[in-house]
């Protein structure tokens, strides 16, 4: 398994814009902002040792099963991004998290992502607690990102605000 | 100042919920796990979403005609079945609310043959001036279609999906 790494948030996956994931408005497109965000839950998924490999060994998946994305600002084509991710909470199987995607370069916000993800068994194909050491891993980053402020992008309900 | 669009409407589709658009899972849209991840439900939603912009006369010749942009602000998505690469997905569309600029849709995904509810979307799509790229007032002939689509929609029982925010809820 990788070094643990307990800043808060953590702050350690990159990507680049690609030329396939811009649509017909020159942005961009909504689906693979969540692509982007998707390797960032990869990225998140290693610090507990329930990346690729525990797939790969047939040990068990990780899914998603809800998630939530503000549009804050366009990104085209070579845009360098970063992205953050701040643990909210968890429980024995479940772990609710939001990544907040920057430009690497301008620095400004262009999207959140607010995730639920589940420990699934490979076998049964259902929940399941987490893996013992997963579960230590998690306890670990969520005591070092406990003192963050909670992102007012968290918890949001979707609607049309009048005034 | 309205747009006026030059170019032809397609037929008003008023059923409620929307019940026009269809898709299929592609292989590349599967991930390590045997299912489609969940960006591509993103993106298959978005397609749905285009055919309710479309029924609003906002579609692709909106843009090529440099007319105006619709831009999705926020998104909302509940997994509920897996779906594997080759399934046959039926989208159904409600519209939950609407104003000047802005929509409010209600998507649900269900397995096309078997039938299931495999996710739903939440979205919130707004207009964009082209020449700006700021949200402005829908065209006069979209907002006219927009009333016509929501006197159909608008006594729909709101979907128990709808609405909701996301936490461990804990017993």
């Amino acid at each position: 398994m990788i070094e643990p790494n307990l800043g808060a948030p953590l702050d350690v996956h990159r990507a680049v814009v690609l030329p396939e994931w811009i649509d017909w408005n020159g942005h961009m497109n909504v689906g693979f902002y969540v692509v982007a965000f998707d390797k960032a839950t990869d990225t998140l998924c290693n610090q507990f040792g329930v990346g690729w490999e525990y797939t790969r060994d047939k040990i068990g998946m990780t899914f998603v099963i809800e998630a939530h994305v503000t549009y804050d600002r366009e990104v085209k084509q070579g845009d360098p991004l970063r992205i953050t991710t701040q643990l909210l909470d968890h429980d024995a199987k479940r772990l609710h998290c939001i990544h907040m995607m920057y430009h690497a370069g301008e620095g400004y916000l262009a999207a959140t992502n607010e995730l639920m993800l589940m420990n699934i068994d490979y076998a049964t194909r259902r929940s399941a607690p987490w893996p013992e050491w997963a579960m230590a891993r998690v306890e670990t980053m969520a005591a070092a990102h406990r003192p963050l402020p909670r992102p007012p992008q968290a918890g949001r309900l979707i609607g049309i605000k009048r005034k | 100042m309205s747009v006026i669009l030059p170019y032809d409407m397609p037929a008003l589709v008023t059923t409620a919920p929307l019940d026009i658009h269809r898709s299929t899972v592609l292989s590349e849209w599967v991930d390590w796990n045997g299912h489609m991840n969940v960006a591509y439900y993103v993106l298959a939603f978005d397609q749905a979403s285009g055919a309710f912009m479309r029924n609003m006369g906002l579609g692709r010749h909106y843009v090529e005609g440099k007319h105006g942009m619709t831009f999705v602000l926020e998104t909302h998505v509940t997994y509920d079945r897996e779906m594997r690469g080759g399934a046959p997905m039926r989208f159904t569309t409600q519209l939950l609310d609407r104003d000047a600029k802005r929509v409010h849709l209600f998507h649900e995904m269900h397995h096309a043959v078997e039938g299931y509810l495999a996710a739903t979307n939440e979205t919130i799509v707004i207009n964009i001036d082209f020449k700006r790229r700021r949200s402005a007032p829908w065209p006069e002939q979209a907002a006219d279609r927009l009333e016509a689509i929501w006197a159909a929609h608008q006594h729909l029982p709101r979907p128990a999906k709808a609405g909701r925010t996301m936490g461990l809820k804990k017993s």
